[in-house]
């Protein structure tokens, strides 16, 4: 009975691993997830949404917002890898969550959905501002509210925009003044990817997550054409996979770097040697590592600044390599490949690597262009010896 | 008229300079021969360089120095050695060739350990 027990015990145990390794290296997709909703209606009337995560894998956790026993953390380990934050007009978290919770929640690497209604309560406003969102007060079409991105924010940047002839203003009350968002600056969607890595999805809407909308026709305007089903769900579910690490996630290995002719890593290298740079760089399909392509990777040979920049060349099966010549300067120099693609992972590797001169007995000798020297210091000590005698035997 | 005259002066100048010259002593003309042959030296170096670049930088640096630095330490044997110079008539010739022989012989140690 013991034996069956640990028997049970060393098949479960793979198993839990993979419960625990929540976000790991190896598997970038978030498993476990909490929702906080207003109102646990938002459940059945935005089932689509949800129902399309659960059948991709995620473990969705509901939880009223105000709920006194939520917590995003226990013990300093986080029980979960997404959040998403369904509750536009919650005033106070439940809890031990509050917004400074959440924030540190994503810069601890982990992801973020919140959606917003008609209004927007102090406390979600403070965390969209803190990602760089500002909520302008007047709803828009689409049901919810547009709002601009903070401009020295560069790491934001909109999803879904307003059309060009749009304004930000409530429908309901007379506009004597002009609408102070206007245009394409109104954002409806947008998405921010903190330098962690952590993902952020702020929507201005949301109904634009419920069913209605999912299932409801659409039919552009000015034009007669009209499209049965709307694009919500794909717009959506393609937002939330990117969100949730399922797509756009790379990961660099084996950074490898040798003189040319050789393997082995030296520990350092000469000024003028010939060195060959590799490392593969791999991006998550959501189940496997896949080769990432690009033509635009560069190695920087770094210190202070980029001595050399190169832009690696590929075989398309994940490997970028290149081969340079270490400059005419002796250092601690770096090897730095810091590639930020509009959405991926930003992947940022450095790897130090001193560089020695010459040493004494590794210059040249007896370089022909220096003959003439040598024969005129020669010349001078003959002419030294001969002056010597000339000077003393002159009688 | 103007040309011819100033020729005519010219001449003249270095009449009187080589006649002058000739009065000097003879080992005083062997320094003046060796310091002439040193400086030569250094300056067809400077133009070789100036011609195939300063690549063997060091040994530029090592083969003109020795010129110029013989070239210098003769010119001092000389005023040492000059009867007519009333500063050093206490120092007698041996030596200021003593000194000059062993100032050459470190000149030249270190030049060849730049040379290389």
């Amino acid at each position: 009975m013991a034996r069956l027990s640990l028997i049970v015990l060393i098949t479960i145990i793979p198993f839990i691993s993979t419960l625990c390794s929540s976000f790991s290296p190896e598997n970038p997709t978030d498993r476990r997830i909490l929702v906080l909703l207003d109102d646990l209606a938002l459940q059945s009337s935005h089932s689509l949404y949800f129902s399309s995560l659960q059948s991709r894998g995620y473990a969705l956790d509901f939880k009223l917002a105000d709920d006194s026993k939520i917590g995003l953390q226990r013990y300093g380990q986080y029980l979960y890898d997404g959040l998403i934050l369904f509750c536009p007009s919650i005033d106070r978290f439940g809890g031990s969550i509050d917004s400074a919770a959440i924030v540190d929640f994503v810069d601890s690497g982990h992801d973020l959905i919140i959606a917003v209604d008609n209004s927007a309560s102090e406390r979600i406003r403070e965390i969209a501002t803190e990602c760089g969102v500002d909520f302008d007060d007047a709803p828009v079409l689409f049901q919810g509210m547009g709002h601009s991105l903070n401009p020295a924010n560069s790491l934001v940047l909109k999803a879904l925009s307003a059309s060009s002839s749009a304004y930000s203003a409530n429908p309901k009350t007379k506009l004597s003044n002009p609408p102070s968002l206007t245009g394409s600056a109104i954002s409806l969607v947008s998405v921010v990817q903190a330098r962690n890595n952590a993902r952020v999805l702020i929507a201005g809407s949301l109904s634009m997550f419920s069913n209605r909308f999912f299932r409801s026709g659409v039919q552009k305007a000015g034009s007669s054409i009209k499209h049965a089903k709307s694009g919500n769900e794909q717009f959506l579910t393609e937002l939330s996979k990117w969100v949730f690490h399922e797509r756009g996630h790379l990961k660099a290995v084996n950074v490898r770097h040798h003189k040319v002719g050789e393997t082995d890593e030296p520990a350092m290298y000469r000024i003028n040697d010939d060195l060959e740079y590799a490392v593969e760089i791999y991006e998550w399909s959501g189940k496997s590592w896949e080769p990432y392509v690009a033509n635009d990777v560069q190695v920087q040979f770094y210190m202070m600044s980029p001595y050399v920049l190169k832009t690696l060349s590929t075989d398309q099966k994940g490997l970028y390599f290149t081969a340079f010549k270490v400059p005419d300067v002796y250092g601690v120099f770096q090897f730095k490949v810091e590639y930020q693609q509009l959405g991926y992972t930003s992947l940022s590797l450095s790897k130090q690597i001193p560089v020695r001169p010459f040493r004494h007995n590794e210059y040249e000798r007896f370089l022909t262009a220096a003959f003439p020297y040598y024969g005129a210091s020669f010349s001078m000590m003959a002419g030294f010896f001969i002056f010597t005698f000339a000077y003393l035997y002159n009688k | 008229m103007g040309k011819s005259s100033a020729t005519k002066d010219a001449q003249a100048l270095f009449q009187s300079l080589r006649s002058a010259y000739a009065a000097t002593p003879t080992n005083l003309k062997i320094i003046d021969l060796y310091v002439m042959f040193a400086v030569f030296t250094a300056v067809i170096q400077v133009v070789y360089m100036a011609i195939v670049g300063s690549f063997p930088f060091n040994s530029f640096l090592s083969g003109v120095l020795s010129g110029v630095g013989t070239a210098v330490l003769a010119v001092c044997l000389r005023i040492q050695v000059n009867k007519e110079n009333k500063e050093f008539k206490d120092l007698p010739p041996e030596r200021a060739f003593a000194d000059f022989v062993l100032c050459n012989l470190v000149l030249h140690l270190v030049i060849m350990n730049f040379l290389g």
